[in-house]
């Protein structure tokens, strides 16, 4: 006897509602998009397609890391200003830092350590949320807040602006907004990321650990490095999403980044990821961040006003994780 | 003793009568035209082994799960409710066998939970709540302060909680499904009581169980089950026990016997002292392929004995040496690695993941063997887990199904593969039996019993002191957490048993 | 199953949403009545709608395009952020309009896009403040340095008057510091001051051009400084912050307010010139009308090359020239 709501028919369902909400959403696009010359569907034009994942970009990078943060049971919220933390840090490596090495040593180290502070904010919220026990929710809230004030302070809440000239902060921003660029690092990223939470014991843990805790623990599995790793992930994400970031704005700005963290976690939920743990896929977050980014692009070619958007991505919110609901009450045996 | 007597049936309609009842869940057919009655102030007994369909049966008529077809009436009146709350309201409860509680709130609250008498109570203050409360706590025999989160409760005390809740509804119908699977002895004899003061008062009773010894002891009647169809309906002196578990398997079935191990040469897990908070002084040694029970009332330390070995709590003073040399516990994980191995309790809270797959449940544990890199190499760990399931007797559809979809008999099953998967060399078994049926628990024994022959040595620790009699070697009661003494099971008797796990002085060290 | 009544109701939520939302922005009476003409797209990418002086500028901006014909104008509110700002702008591009006027929120992040609109064959009208490269058709700016320069004259006059000689306390607030009008409204007073070691800049917050922060920042300064003789907002929101910080510790009286930006209207900086809250506010024109007549003649003169930098001029406001 078994109940077949929750078996592997169920799973399969639950997969693709994310991808069943982008062909709407994409449907809608074409139907709704204004004419071009000839008569061509602007929505679909090569260029406005290229421009909707070069804006989810920056989101759909960290939200990867997220999904696994999720996955495992947690939550991060201080992504946002670590994106601001990193570009800032970035704008005073590049711009007001000036070494005697060739341009692009300086580029080098630059993203070196971007990415590894990026990191290391991730393993000291990591570390106190395994080792102290602090929620998830509060210790990235604490960092959200207390790094927005760090990277206010080291800039003195001034932006740094890139040059266009020969500097090594302009052949960086030449660098780090190249489209194809970009979006390769989201497309291997994405990859490596599936790979890890689907085919390797890793990726296992954290299902299990996020699914069950104490049967995790009964099971004698790594929780705490596991747990921190992904708050690792996170930050060294949103540190290397801050450099592209940089790149595209031409400066690193202190104030920049703010609500990110709720597009991110947005995107993961509507991909059919649940914040309880436990279980998720990046197929289904990458989807979620393209049905956010071709949802905003559809309301804006109809000339929308903008403000209208916030209220459109929280009906898909909404929606999406009720959706999620009704699976999740489904009867079992 | 309580003997009860059968109640006047005649002349009045049947508290419960099901009708042509059918459920499918998905292709398999969990009951097929299914008819039933329970009379009030009669003790009903619900048999049938795993997937015969009772705990449907209970279910549906408790309004947890919706019929496909077919009728209830309540008191002669036709009824249909479209869920658990609605059915409360007309006088049906049930404690399930997976227990709807909650660790985080207490033990006032739980009980409060879906009453709609005490939810009033609940918002006014807790006093009050607390006072509705406490006479119910009473008669199922946990006699906690209210207050008590439930998380700080044990297993049994939390199957007590949940009898004391379904005595709060005020019921004309209970169903109650393996309430005594957690139970200790004076425990039992208590729910007995309480059973015998509902009778009394025209309840009706709906018994599902396995333990036939129960099940003469105070059920009026027996239904048994079998695939899904009502096979049979008997008055309880009108059969015995042998044809009851014939009728319900199909075939005879008899009771085992250990043989002992043939030359045990090295001792693979020696505890000497061994001290904790709530362990005073406890030493005893296991040989390879020995099977070493542990029985002992509530809060006798058997569970603080697995966390003690487990790195769970702190040893104070005593000496723990494995085949290999010393062992200091210090976590789970740890203890794997010298092969030695923890099967918990409570099995969906603390031993399976419920939404994972078969599969993934079983390969966990040992999943680095596996793997390459860190690269899960899946043919290997599919083939792999499918021989040891193959090897437990577990029964499942597709391996990659959630292990929740399975019956509890199948996913103790599913756990104990797991822990089969790494090949250990000491096995602490907790409760390996609990709510599971007849045929799934011969299955176990036959399955310690075969672990055993390889040479593993195994720490029993049960409530059921016939089946820790039966399948083991020797016992060793525990009293307060101090051993009171280690006997061989060939000679022992219950009685024996009972007299050092209440304290009286035995002979052993 | 039960499940699939639900998909449904989410496309026809967003087809609701999106009816609901394209409000037509600009259907003036004139503009159908040209009725055969081509509707031509001018699209305008305003950095925060949250800002006065920017209301005002998008009020005149509707006023003086719905006076044209054939022209259908829709505006862009980029709250402020950067980011944003450039993806509205990208979007916009693929909508090919025939003209694009971008008020940047800030120099260097909006230079490139611009670049990318100047390529797609759009022309680009910048719009008061600059960006880091010319990557516009032509801008039209006010002058803040001539504003920034009477500003510091002004403030040399009263404290001449009150202490008989050129000294004093002066506490600056900034607006956002990588902006122009920033740059030039702070350098041209300071490039005045500096002439005249007494007058002294005690310290300078930034306000990022708002009201609330002002007056939150103007708090912090008042507690930690005793006397102060001048308050320099660079624009009058700021300075009302500024006052009405003050007004709560009792100390407006010690201390005058000057903004710029002179804003008609009940809000607007001339009635608090009027009220007797600020000192002095000085006109910060709004260059609307400049961008419209430019642009105008951008779209109906094909071969029209205009001026790459057009600048317009300021003036002072103060109760003596309300008072004729």
């Amino acid at each position: 006897m078994s109940a077949a709501a929750g078996g592997a028919l169920g799973s399969a369902r639950r997969a693709a509602r994310p991808f069943i909400g982008l062909v709407l959403v994409l449907i809608l696009g074409v139907i709704s998009s204004p004419r071009g010359a000839g008569g061509s569907i602007v929505f679909l034009s090569a260029g406005n397609l290229t421009d909707i994942l070069l804006q989810q970009g920056e989101i759909g990078i960290i939200a990867l890391a997220m999904t696994l943060v999720v996955i495992a049971g947690g939550i991060d919220l201080s992504v946002g200003s670590v994106l601001a933390f990193s570009a800032s840090l970035a704008g005073l490596l590049l711009v007001r830092w000036a070494p005697h090495i060739p341009a692009g040593a300086q580029i080098a180290a630059t993203v070196a350590a971007v990415l590894a502070l990026g990191a290391a904010i991730g393993a000291v919220n990591g570390a106190i949320i395994t080792r102290l026990r602090l929620q998830p929710f509060v210790m990235t809230l604490a960092a959200m807040i207390g790094v927005r004030g760090l990277t206010k302070w080291m800039t003195g809440n001034t932006n740094i602006d890139f040059g266009f000239d020969a500097a090594a902060s302009a052949r960086f921003s030449d660098i780090f907004s190249h489209k194809p660029l970009i979006l390769s690092a989201w497309a291997v990223l994405a990859v490596a990321a599936h790979l890890v939470l689907a085919r390797t014991t890793y990726g296992r843990y954290l299902r299990a650990i996020g699914e069950n805790e104490k049967a995790a623990f009964f099971t004698g599995l790594p929780i705490r490095m596991a747990r921190t790793a992904t708050y690792v992930a996170c930050g060294a994400a949103a540190a290397l999403a801050g450099l592209i970031h940089a790149a595209r704005s031409h400066q690193g700005n202190p104030n920049d980044g703010v609500a990110y963290e709720l597009d991110v976690i947005a995107a993961v939920v509507i991909g059919g990821t649940a914040l309880s743990g436990g279980q998720g896929s990046i197929l289904g977050t990458v989807t979620g961040t393209l049905v956010l980014g071709v949802l905003t692009n559809v309301l804006r070619l109809r000339m929308v006003d903008s403000n209208v958007e916030l209220m459109a991505k929280a009906l898909i919110i909404i929606v999406a994780v009720w959706l999620q609901r009704r699976d999740r009450n489904a009867p079992s045996a | 003793m309580i003997a009860l007597s059968s109640p006047d049936i005649l002349g009045s309609p049947p508290a419960l009568a099901c009708t042509q009842l059918a459920k499918h869940y998905g292709g398999v057919r969990a009951l097929a035209g299914v008819d039933w009655e329970l009379q009030p102030g009669e003790v009903h007994a619900l048999c049938g082994e795993n997937g015969a369909g009772k705990s449907t049966l209970a279910r549906i008529c408790a309004g947890i799960t919706r019929p496909d077809s077919g009728e209830i009436r309540v008191d002669g009146i036709p009824a249909s409710w479209s869920g658990s709350d609605e059915a409360r309201r007309q006088g049906i409860g049930i404690i399930l066998q997976e227990l709807d509680l909650f660790a985080h709130l207490t033990v006032a609250e739980n009980i409060a939970l879906g009453n709609p008498a005490l939810e009033e109570s609940r918002w006014v203050s807790f006093e009050k709540l607390a006072d509705a409360v406490a006479p119910h706590l009473r008669d199922a025999g946990i006699p906690v302060d209210p207050g008590t989160l439930l998380g700080e409760l044990s297993i049994s005390q939390w199957q007590l909680v949940a009898i004391a809740k379904v005595l709060s509804l005020d019921a004309r119908v209970i169903f109650m499904d393996e309430p005594t699977s957690a139970l200790t002895e004076d425990a039992v004899e208590r729910l007995f009581t309480v059973i015998a003061s509902l009778k009394a008062r025209g309840v009706a009773i709906a018994y599902v169980s396995h333990k036939m010894s129960e099940i003469f002891r105070i059920c009026d009647r027996i239904s048994v089950m079998r695939d899904g169809e009502m096979v049979s309906t008997m008055r309880r002196q009108d059969t015995s026990i042998a044809e009851v578990i014939q009728q319900m398997v199909g075939r005879p079935v008899g009771a085992r016997e250990a043989t002992p191990p043939e030359d045990p040469k090295i001792s693979v897990l020696g505890v000497w002292k061994l001290s904790t908070r709530k362990l005073r002084g406890v030493s005893f040694d296991l040989a390879d392929g020995e099977i070493l029970g542990v029985a002992g009332l509530v809060g006798s330390g058997r569970t603080e004995l697995a966390r003690a070995l487990f790195g769970m709590t702190r040893v104070t003073s005593g000496r723990v040496t494995l085949a290999d040399g010393d062992y200091r516990p210090r976590s789970v994980s740890d203890a794997m690695r010298r092969r030695l191995v923890l099967v918990p309790e409570d099995r969906r809270r603390d031993g399976l993941f419920m939404r994972m797959s078969v599969r993934e449940n079983t390969s966990l544990a040992a999943l680095r063997r596996y793997a390459r890199m860190g690269w899960i190499d899946g043919a290997r760990e599919a083939e792999e887990a499918r021989e040891q399931l193959d090897e437990t007797h577990t029964t499942y559809g597709d391996a990659g199904q959630p292990v929740d979809a399975l019956s509890g008999g199948n996913q103790q099953k599913v756990l104990l593969s797991k822990w089969l998967l790494t090949r250990p060399k000491v096995c602490f078994l907790d409760d390996p039996t609990r709510g599971i049926d007849v045929g799934a628990k011969e299955d176990i024994y036959r399955l310690i019993a075969a672990l055993a022959e390889e040479g593993v040595g195994i720490v029993w620790v049960s409530s059921e002191l016939p089946e820790l009699l039966a399948n083991s070697h020797r016992i060793m009661v525990l009293h307060e957490g101090a051993l009171r003494g280690i006997l061989d099971s060939a000679d022992a008797t219950q009685e024996e048993v009972m007299r050092l796990a209440t304290g009286g002085k035995g002979d052993g060290p | 199953m039960k499940r699939l009544p639900a998909l449904p109701l989410f496309p026809a939520l967003l087809a609701a949403v999106l009816v609901a939302g394209c409000k037509p922005q600009a259907a003036s009476p004139e503009a159908s009545a040209a009725g055969a003409q081509p509707q031509r797209l001018v699209v305008f990418s305003q950095c925060n709608n949250a800002e006065p002086y920017r209301a005002a500028q998008n009020a005149e901006m509707q006023r003086l395009w719905d006076k044209v014909p054939g022209v259908r104008l829709m505006v862009m509110d980029a709250q402020q952020d950067s980011a944003k700002q450039i993806s509205q702008i990208e979007t916009a591009i693929r909508l090919s309009p025939s003209l694009l006027i971008v008020a940047p929120n800030e120099r260097a992040p909006l230079s490139e896009v611009m670049g990318d609109a100047q390529k797609a064959g759009i022309p680009v009208i910048c719009l008061e403040r600059d960006i880091a490269q010319p990557n516009y058709t032509t801008w039209i700016r006010a002058d803040n340095e001539a504003i920034g320069r009477l500003v510091g004259e002004f403030v040399v006059a009263q404290l001449k008057a009150r202490y008989g000689e050129p000294r004093g306390r002066i506490v600056e607030l900034a607006g956002l510091k990588g902006v122009e009008a920033e740059i030039n409204r702070s350098g041209g007073a300071h490039e005045v001051w500096k002439d005249y070691p007494g007058i002294e800049i005690v310290t300078e917050a930034v306000a990022n051009w708002l009201q609330s922060t002002a007056k939150d920042r103007m708090t912090e300064i008042l507690s930690a400084v005793p006397r102060i003789d001048v308050v320099y907002a660079r624009n009058d929101p700021m300075a009302m912050g500024a006052y009405l910080a003050a007004r709560e510790k009792g100390r407006e009286k010690e201390m005058i307010f000057v903004g710029v930006d002179g804003l008609e209207g009940e809000a607007g900086g001339i009635e608090k010139v009027r009220q007797g809250i600020l000192a002095a506010t000085f006109v910060y024109p709004l260059c609307v009308d400049k961008a419209v007549e430019i642009g105008t003649r951008i779209l109906d003169e094909p071969g029209f090359k205009p001026d790459k930098v057009y600048t317009m001029t300021s003036h002072i406001v103060t109760r003596e020239t309300l008072g004729k």
